[in-house]
């Protein structure tokens, strides 16, 4: 599920995948599952269950360097819950990882899409006053400030990101679900 | 005004907060009734009639209150933008239900989680952000 609307961005990704890929321009399961960032992998079981919410989990090690999270590990637990079903955590591990989007994060995802339907309507200055109060009210949320870079003619590999981690690692890395075990 | 019909939870309203009540039922799926707002078989109670009513028209940011759903007003553009209800999203959380969605694929198809029933399934959500 690709948390963006652009979609030939997300094609060019698309190289020998046989799985559906979606996209959520609109980031309704940013909502509907509180994700704040990417990846975030969430495991379901045949009883339509939760058993592992917003995984910081990775399939290959490309940002290993970065992260300091070994994909391998996170693949084999993967593997264990498919082959036997050996849950990765409890449900109360589960419950309690994933929390629920504040107040001030859930009006941020709804300016968010204001933002969006402003820019896409020419209305640039009405496009950035939405976009600048959500990230006031979602500081932590990349699914906001991450986002909306590229929207507005930002780099999100660039400065601007660089200074968004460094915030992000100020505030203790809030995250809504199972953050990377890298320390 | 518009509403986006591809995602029920979601709702953006363009031309300020107060529709008729034909524009409600697209928007929201609700229809104000001399019982209160009803969908299908199920009302809300309606305490205060002139808070969501004015001059024929509903206002929806009322309506969303009333609803339990999350909403955003820019009074600047009068852009309304309203979210899946609160209790029910958290809910399903909190029991660790895996809400069921409708996305489309690259081509514009359709897929939904409850496609894929009775099977272990990875979501992973992902960007190029």
């Amino acid at each position: 599920m690709a948390i963006d609307e652009n979609v030939e961005a997300i094609r060019g990704f698309m190289d020998g995948i046989t799985y559906p890929v979606l996209i959520d321009a609109e980031h309704l399961l940013t909502d509907l599952y509180a994700i704040s960032n990417v990846p975030s992998v969430v495991l379901i079981d045949e009883d339509d269950r939760i058993v592992q919410p917003n995984w910081n989990a990775y399939a290959t090690d490309t940002f290993k360097e970065y992260t300091g999270i070994d994909s391998g590990e996170q693949l084999e637990l993967i593997r264990r819950w498919v082959i036997d079903g050996t849950a990765l955590i409890s449900p109360d591990e589960a419950r309690e990882a994933v929390g629920h989007l504040s107040v001030d994060e859930e009006h941020a995802h709804l300016l968010f899409r204001i933002a969006n339907y402003l820019r896409r309507s020419g209305d640039e200055q009405g496009a950035s006053r939405n976009y600048d109060l959500a990230a006031e009210l979602a500081p932590h949320d990349w699914t906001i400030r991450r986002a909306m870079m590229p929207l507005r003619g930002g780099d999100p590999f660039g400065a601007e990101f660089f200074a968004l981690a460094e915030e992000y690692a100020a505030a203790g890395r809030p995250f809504h679900g199972i953050a990377a075990r890298s320390e | 005004m518009d509403a986006d019909p591809t995602t029920p939870d979601l709702a953006l309203l363009t031309g300020g907060p107060l529709v008729s009540s034909a524009e409600l039922e697209t928007s929201l799926g609700w229809t104000l009734k001399a019982e209160g707002l009803c969908r299908d078989e199920v009302c809300v109670l309606v305490p205060d009639r002139d808070a969501i009513e004015r001059d024929g028209l509903v206002d929806v940011v009322a309506v969303a209150g009333l609803l339990d759903r999350p909403v955003a007003h820019d009074i600047e553009s009068d852009v309304v933008a309203i979210g899946a209800p609160r209790a029910s999203r958290r809910g399903a959380l909190d029991d660790l239900l895996a809400p069921d969605f409708v996305l489309p694929d690259l081509d514009g198809t359709a897929h939904a989680l409850s496609d894929h029933r009775s099977k272990k399934r990875l979501l992973v959500a992902f960007s190029s952000w």
